[in-house]
């Protein structure tokens, strides 16, 4: 399969790249180590290496272009010619893959934390058609712990603005567009009217978003004067022994509204909480990851749809986690690409998989989001345990969630080790 | 001679006499000169001044130059020489008139005296004792102010002992003289003319067993020193407000009584811990550290640390008295971890 | 040569003694340049008079303190080559129980205070030394090996000031080898090194430090005296280092002639001269003078084959001694 060649993440400020010089030709045999090209930094010119042994090919953007980060720029292939298969269309001197749109270097929501995927915009400072420099607040965006304000990054003229306030827009996605001429005809939309643009589907993390946090934090809507960003609770090590000890449910406190952080006096509080009232479960909601170094289930896939009867990737997904789920048989919902299809997964060959009633209640849904730049899941429960596939650089995340009474923990952790497993080496596992 | 336990604050004797600690000390030096003539006090001014602070007046009367020996202001060299004394048979015991004078000595006491035992392979010791002093607000500025105890009790070797009144004075001396290795006592030099019960029979107090001097349930307050005095000022302010804290002095940093401390924060699971050396880089810290190691799982809220401000001690006395932790701002930290406010953001 | 009233037996003893050094620092120059030796250590070739001739004055009971260049002291004052190697190579056995290595080198039981790795460290040892004699009414006297090199320590100036103010019964005994560490000793201390006790009214005298008799009778008479209370005393003795500052200190050219070192180790070596000097009276023959010799040099190699083999000290005595009272320190 080829290897892509992508622009690299070159630093925290930086989102594009502009290549310098290409060191080998369209054609050209190619070490793992060899250098490619040449691409300039705020700093140096540094040179990108040929991730594999193979054949330069695909080459999708020519010197002197200015590439996203992530973007993939040509393939190293098994033979020296064009298999077509680059993942986007070429590159011109940056912008969206929108024709709609105007021509004009993109501005994307940035990465703003480890656990975010979307950003809200708090409000744009520049208009359609203002004129920008590169070090200009061009808007706010809203973090768990702050309001980041975020600079235009380039010089020029605001050509589209592709949210509007108040919308949260994904990582990556562009939501601006800068045109070095004054634009003609600026474009404005909202989200919601599917405004920003998605991004090309590449592995790579966006940039960091520039600019300083505001002096003072805005307060979280909630009742808790200090909550931590990533959703833990805050109590003290004797607090959390006796809840422990007392088999005592802390997020209780939480969802009364007690302010954290909590301390014995609150476990005493606790305790003498009204027992759950009927229809609420006593175990909290799960949450589990796993990090794969490698996602084997492409090369799989690959093969089985090349070598066998089996045409459908979901299909084969979908016997995969069934049989992490171990029952005779099962109904397993897959959603990629905003579209959901249903399989009755028997124990046994993936032959016997069928596509099940668009109604029928899955045992487990699979979201699959590795075409996405969407890192992290933390999306809660559904109706069933749902398994989302997250792409990370050459890996792959797999994020298991669902309500305590769905699984218990013990099964859960089964059924992720069971599923990350097949996902890594799928073929040891059907063995 | 009786031991002291551990638990007992002070002797129970009614109508027992009180004394400075100036005159514990001068007591503990007498009765140790007289039991071992191999006890030499030596040092500058110590002889007919008995020290600016006159807490060895008349000694030099009783035993004489030969034994209370005035020397020139030659700190490093008096301080070599009492090693290399205690080294080939006598038990010298240096006085260095202020505890900023410790920065001349280093060698000598850390290089020296500290290490002679352990390079030896146990076949050499210095027994002596270094009698110096701490404190501020007495409007001695910068370089006569210090407390430098957390210098020297971070040298393996050395022992450190923090009376707390007449009482540990005298106590901890005779035992001081008494061990083989080298031990540094720290008085108080705003508390020479403070004073307190002391028996009149013989005592000693161990190393190593920190002293509870009121107990409670609320919260602990560790304090060395005259900072003993002060949490026990702060206790009874918050004794008035509902909170019953309990003040413990450990006495002697080296050895430290960990067991007190750690089954006190364990029993209160709130600890401050008060020094007047500087806050950073202190006994404070190491304190907390020990706590919160052997005590986290009781502690229902952060280990605080108050000590002298980071700063050189300031001349005027509007600012030196604001660099030292004070019984109010030690009532009111309790006040703060009592109501489980967070002191410091998430 | 000096004569002094010192017998045949005293100067074999005394010729015995440098062969002993010389035998000694060459062994463990070997150890270094085999890397078999840990850390670093000074060589004290070529003083070997200095030691001698002032430790052949004392008895058992008086004390001296050394230097980081203080095997020549250690052996002079008595001390056994099999213990002297194993603490140098860090095994149990050693003086120390491998814990105080070459710097700190000490054999209390024949009154040597330990090596000092601190330079001038050990003056206020010895000083306290003395001022214990003193007090406890007793007529040892203590000798403080320093070398030129020391006289700028303030520590110095301190104690021999306390020690001529209370006439304490020590020897300060500067062993002028011409070089503090790298650099030519005139270039580090001004005036006259012998002024510098003369400041404080204390007797100071120069001797020839390659003369092992001179250095002896000097000795004698001084600790005699020092005895009485008539101390301190103040003594420079001319010497010369053949090796380098430390073990390492090869390329020493540039600070320091091959020429020079050429002419002390030819025309003024002690032990060729004591040789001499001891075949010509008629106190030994040559034969049995390289009897000894050979003696002295098979003792030395059994010596360090034994503290070859010999063990380490066990892991648990790593925080042991760190107090008398305390048998482990960190339990």
């Amino acid at each position: 399969m080829p290897h892509e060649v992508i622009m690299p993440a070159l630093g925290m400020a930086q989102d594009t790249g502009k290549i310098v010089s290409w060191l080998k030709s369209a054609g050209d045999a190619v070490k793992a180590g060899d250098a490619l090209f040449e691409v300039e930094t705020d700093k140096a010119t540094m040179e990108v290496e040929s991730p594999a042994d193979g054949y330069l090919t695909d080459v999708q953007a020519d010197a002197g272009a200015d590439v996203p980060v992530g973007n993939v720029i040509a393939l190293v292939s098994d033979t020296a010619e064009d298999s077509g298969s680059a993942a986007q269309a070429p590159v011109d001197a940056g912008g969206s893959d929108d024709a709609s749109l105007p021509d004009g270097k993109a501005v994307i929501m940035p990465a703003l934390g480890m656990a975010q995927d979307t950003g809200v915009i708090v409000a744009w400072h520049k208009g359609l058609g203002d004129a920008v420099a590169a070090g200009d607040i061009l808007f706010e965006v809203e973090t768990d712990k702050a309001t980041m304000e975020v600079e235009a990054g380039t010089d020029g003229f605001v050509a589209a603005l592709l949210a509007e306030a108040d919308e949260a827009a994904p990582v990556g996605d562009t939501i601006a567009i800068i045109s070095p001429e004054k634009p003609a005809n600026p474009v404005q939309r909202s989200i919601a009217d599917g405004g920003a643009a998605k991004p090309a589907a590449t592995p790579d993390p966006a940039p960091k978003a520039k600019g300083e946090p505001k002096s003072s934090p805005k307060k979280a809507p909630k009742a808790q004067a200090f909550t931590s960003a990533d959703g833990r609770i805050l109590a003290s090590p004797k607090a959390r022994r006796l809840a422990l000890e007392q088999g005592l449910d802390l997020n209780r406190l939480v969802e009364a509204g007690h302010p954290q952080p909590f301390h014995v006096a609150d476990i005493e509080v606790l305790s003498t909480m009204p027992a759950q009232t009927a229809g609420q479960t006593a175990a909290p909601p799960r949450r589990l990851t796993a990090d794969l170094p490698t996602d084997g289930s492409c090369a799989f896939t690959e093969w089985a749809t090349e070598n066998t009867d089996l045409q459908d990737a979901n299909a084969i997904l979908a016997g995969l986690a069934a049989a992490s789920l171990g029952r005779d048989t099962a109904i397993i919902a897959v959603e990629s690409f905003e579209q959901s299809r249903a399989y009755t997964v028997p124990a046994g060959p993936f032959s016997a998989i069928t596509k099940a009633e668009d109604d029928s209640a899955p045992d487990l849904i699979l979201r699959d989001l590795r075409l996405s730049r969407v890192s992290t899941v933390d999306l809660g429960e559904e109706d069933a345990p749902v398994l989302t596939l997250t792409r990370t650089n050459s890996g792959l995340t797999i994020t298991l969630e669902c309500a305590g009474h769905h699984l218990a923990a013990s099964a859960a952790v089964t059924l992720l080790s069971e599923f990350a497993g097949r996902m890594e080496q799928p073929l040891r596992h059907l063995l | 001679m009786s031991l002291q336990t551990s638990n007992m604050r002070w002797p129970e004797e009614e109508d027992m006499r009180e004394i400075t600690l100036s005159q514990a000390v001068n007591e503990a030096l007498a009765e140790e000169m007289r039991r071992d003539e191999t006890v030499f006090i030596i040092g500058e001014d110590v002889a007919e001044a008995g020290t600016p602070f006159k807490v060895l007046s008349g000694l030099v009367e009783e035993f004489g130059t030969e034994r209370v020996v005035d020397t020139p202001i030659s700190e490093p060299g008096f301080m070599g020489l009492a090693v290399g004394a205690a080294m080939t048979g006598t038990r010298p015991v240096v006085d260095l008139m202020f505890g900023d004078f410790i920065y001349l000595i280093m060698d000598q006491l850390c290089n020296q005296a500290a290490k002679t035992h352990y390079m030896s392979g146990g076949k050499m010791s210095a027994p002596l004792v270094l009698r110096t002093n701490m404190g501020a607000t007495r409007r001695s500025a910068a370089q006569h102010s210090q407390s430098l105890h957390a210098l020297v009790a971070h040298i393996p070797g050395l022992k450190v002992a923090m009376p707390s009144s007449a009482y540990e004075a005298k106590g901890l001396m005779k035992t001081a003289i008494r061990d083989n290795n080298p031990v540094v006592i720290f008085e108080d030099k705003l508390m020479y003319n403070d004073k307190a019960p002391v028996p009149e029979e013989e005592f000693l107090i161990p190393f190593g067993e920190a002293n509870i001097k009121r107990e409670g349930s609320d919260i602990t307050l560790i304090a060395t020193s005259s900072m003993v005095q002060v949490c026990e000022a702060a206790a009874e302010i918050l004794a008035k407000e509902g909170i019953d804290a309990e003040v413990i002095d450990p006495r002697t940093i080296v050895p430290l009584d960990e067991e007190t401390l750690i089954a006190s924060a364990k029993k209160t699971s709130r600890v401050i811990v008060v020094d007047e050396g500087h806050q950073s880089y202190g006994i404070t810290g190491e304190i907390a550290g020990r706590i919160n190691e052997k005590a986290f799982y009781h502690l229902d809220a952060p280990v605080l640390r108050m000590g002298a401000m980071d700063v050189p001690v300031p001349f005027s006395p509007a600012l030196e008295d604001i660099t030292v932790p004070t019984p109010e701002a030690v009532a009111e930290n309790a006040r703060k971890l009592m109501s489980g406010e967070m002191i410091h953001a998430a | 040569m000096a004569k002094t009233k010192t017998n045949t037996e005293d100067y074999l003893r005394m010729y015995r003694q440098m062969v002993r050094i010389r035998s000694f620092e060459d062994n463990a120059n070997q150890l270094y340049l085999s890397a078999k030796m840990p850390g670093l250590t000074h060589m004290y070739s070529g003083e070997e008079a200095v030691a001698v001739g002032i430790c052949e004055a004392l008895k058992v009971t008086d004390k001296i303190t050394s230097t980081h260049r203080g095997h020549g002291h250690c052996v002079a004052k008595g001390a056994n080559f099999k213990e002297m190697f194993c603490e140098l190579l860090g095994k149990e056995e050693g003086y120390c129980r491998g814990k105080g290595g070459s710097m700190h080198i000490a054999d209390q039981s024949n009154g040597n205070l330990g090596a000092n790795a601190i330079v001038g460290g050990s003056m206020g040892i010895a000083t306290g030394s003395a001022f214990t004699a003193k007090m406890l009414g007793k007529d040892d006297v203590t000798v403080c090996f320093f070398g030129d090199g020391a006289t700028a320590q303030g520590l110095m100036y301190e104690v021999m000031n306390m020690a001529a103010l209370w006439n304490l019964p020590v020897i300060y005994a500067c062993e002028n080898n011409g070089y503090s560490e790298y650099t030519k000793t005139e270039e580090i201390a001004a005036g006259l090194i012998t002024a510098r006790a003369e400041a404080f009214g204390i007797e100071a005298h120069q001797v020839d430090g390659q003369d092992v008799l001179a250095v002896n009778e000097l000795t004698q008479d001084l600790v005699a005296r020092a005895r009485k209370g008539k101390g301190p005393f103040f003594m420079e003795l001319m010497t010369y280092r053949y090796h380098g500052h430390h073990v390492g200190d090869i390329n020493r050219e540039y600070y320091r002639s091959k020429n020079e070192e050429k002419d002390w180790k030819e025309n003024r070596d002690p032990i060729i001269k004591f040789r001499g000097w001891l075949v010509e009276q008629g106190i030994a023959s040559e034969d049995e003078i390289e009897a000894m010799n050979a003696e002295v040099k098979k003792d030395a190699e059994e010596a360090v084959a034994y503290a070859e083999a010999a063990p380490y000290p066990g892991q648990a005595e790593v925080d042991m001694h760190v107090f008398t009272d305390v048998k482990h320190a960190l339990a």
